[in-house]
């Protein structure tokens, strides 16, 4: 470490560096090349981003050259219009996407499989290798697994935690994982290209922009929650949603507004239970979305240094993202075998 | 909902993705890295534990051996008071029996010597009655009533031993 005059003379340069990248970031990106140059000018470094919502097919390969071929074919009906469109492109572009046959590996998915692989990796190895006396990397796994642990210990309570702990904790860490890994720069570089020489498949995205994943997980979420509260509390759980003890208590009071009151309470909540599957699913895919969406465009816009800000501010929202995705999870299970006691 | 991806096969890709990583890192991580740290805590556990069980046994066979000490000095102080005591009676038995002895000795040295002096009286007694009888036949030639004489000279002798125990 260089101290006192040198450490400050060092820091000047540092920043002077960072400025003078970001200004030449900010007229060799998107936003300097369309003031200077003109609108319909590329810049020179990073062109303009296209943003495919949906996951693209890159195995087997005759699926990715098809699916090659169906955006070409969607791109010349754009620009041409449906008239200039050959008959094997018509089929194409009705065909959709994944053409007939749609099990196929997604970018997606393989991105989810490293995360997987990473994970698996990761803990099995220092499971296998566990110490009493733990080194940096156990310590490591052990802080997270600690850090979780209390978290779902806090919320459910010693009794359950042990129980909720394993799905909780992969949540959390899949859905982290997963954002985290897609801010690696690799992401938006690697791919296949089209009969033009550009980029039109990328080998890896994020998975949580493929809205499969986080219904994946939402339905996980769901499934669990409503077993753990039938497993806790038995038929008193359904009673919940079809409250046959409140209607028929209405009922021989002669309490017609109070039976149909029942029923439609019972109504909510099964709608309530399952708008989560909903909340779940887009919450976590526009999330992904918008920051794959943000980072491409900064990036873009103005690269080198105003995209770190960016890539913090994604770190965050992964990090909170996955504890939403966990955190929600974890209060419905508790809210589930919380005994909702029905005055009898 | 497909211009957003959204297909079933994908869903059960995911799904299953998912569920086999769950499934791994419950059986070969959460498990066995969760077992370590309890027995971890378990073990820090009992060294606290056994740390204050030393600590407690240490402050108690601290007293045991202060007590002991306090004791064992006590008992010999009053092993020494005891001594003392044995000591004094002794020599004061001592001194008792030496003094009777010599008490002893003296009154026999007393007897003994009062014994003699009545033995020498008795003895000269006797030699000075023959000699007076011895001189007076040989003064007056002639042989005397012996049993008269005795008496005569046994009345004189008392006279001779009254004025010797005036003198």
């Amino acid at each position: 470490m260089p101290s006192g005059k040198s450490a400050k003379r060092l820091l000047v340069l540092g920043l002077l560096v960072l400025a003078a990248l970001f200004l030449a970031g900010l007229i060799t990106g998107g936003i300097g090349t369309a003031i200077l140059q003109g609108e319909d000018k590329e810049p020179i470094f990073v062109s303009q981003p296209e943003v495919h919502l949906p996951p693209q097919t890159i195995f087997p390969n005759s699926a990715r050259d098809h699916y090659i071929e169906f955006l070409e074919a969607e791109e010349k009906e754009k620009a041409e219009g449906h008239g200039a469109l050959t008959h094997h492109e018509e089929e194409l572009v009705a065909g959709g996407p994944f053409g007939g046959g749609s099990w196929v590996v997604t970018n997606t998915m393989l991105s989810a499989w490293v995360t997987s692989l990473l994970l698996i990796g990761l803990f099995v190895l220092v499971a296998r290798r566990a110490k009493m006396v733990p080194g940096r990397l156990q310590s490591l796994v052990e802080i997270v697994v600690e850090t979780l642990l209390n978290f779902v210990e806090g919320v459910i309570g010693r009794d359950m935690a042990r129980k909720v702990f394993p799905l909780i904790a992969t949540i959390f860490l899949f859905v982290l994982l997963n954002a985290w890994i897609a801010l690696i720069p690799i992401y938006p570089v690697l791919g296949f290209e089209n009969s033009h020489g550009d980029l039109a498949v990328h080998l890896l995205r994020s998975a949580g922009t493929d809205l499969n994943m986080p219904l994946a997980l939402a339905l996980v979420s769901f499934v669990f929650v409503e077993f753990l509260g039938l497993r806790h509390l038995g038929l008193s759980y359904i009673g919940k949603f079809i409250p046959v003890g409140s209607f028929l208590r209405s009922l021989r009071r002669k309490d017609i507004f109070g039976a149909f009151v029942a029923v439609f309470v019972g109504f909510l909540e099964m709608i309530s239970e399952m708008v989560r599957i909903v909340s779940f699913t887009f919450r976590l895919f526009g999330n992904m979305t918008a920051g794959e969406v943000l980072v491409l465009m900064a990036t873009f816009l103005v690269p080198f240094v105003a995209t770190v800000a960016v890539y913090g501010l994604e770190l965050l929202v992964g990090l909170v993202q996955a504890l939403i995705f966990a955190g929600l999870t974890l209060v419905f299970a508790t809210i589930a075998i919380a005994s909702h006691q029905e005055e009898h | 909902m497909g211009d957003l991806g959204l297909n079933l096969p994908s869903l059960i890709a995911f799904l299953v993705n998912f569920v086999i990583l769950l499934v791994i890192l419950y059986v070969f991580a959460y498990k066995p890295i969760l077992r370590m740290m309890d027995q971890r805590s378990d073990k820090i556990r009992e060294g606290l534990e056994a740390a204050e069980t030393a600590r407690q046994e240490m402050a108690r066979s601290q007293a045991d051996t202060q007590r002991a000490l306090n004791e064992a000095r006590l008992e010999g102080q009053k092993l020494i008071e005891q001594a003392r005591e044995v000591a004094e009676r002794f020599r004061d038995e001592e001194r008792g029996r030496a003094q009777r002895e010599a008490e002893a000795i003296i009154a026999r040295a007393r007897e003994d010597i009062a014994r003699e002096r009545d033995a020498a009286i008795q003895e000269v007694r006797a030699h000075f009655a023959d000699l007076a009888i011895a001189a007076a036949e040989r003064i007056i030639e002639r042989s005397l009533d012996r049993d008269a004489h005795s008496q005569l000279i046994a009345g004189v002798l008392d006279n001779g031993a009254s004025l010797r125990d005036d003198g």
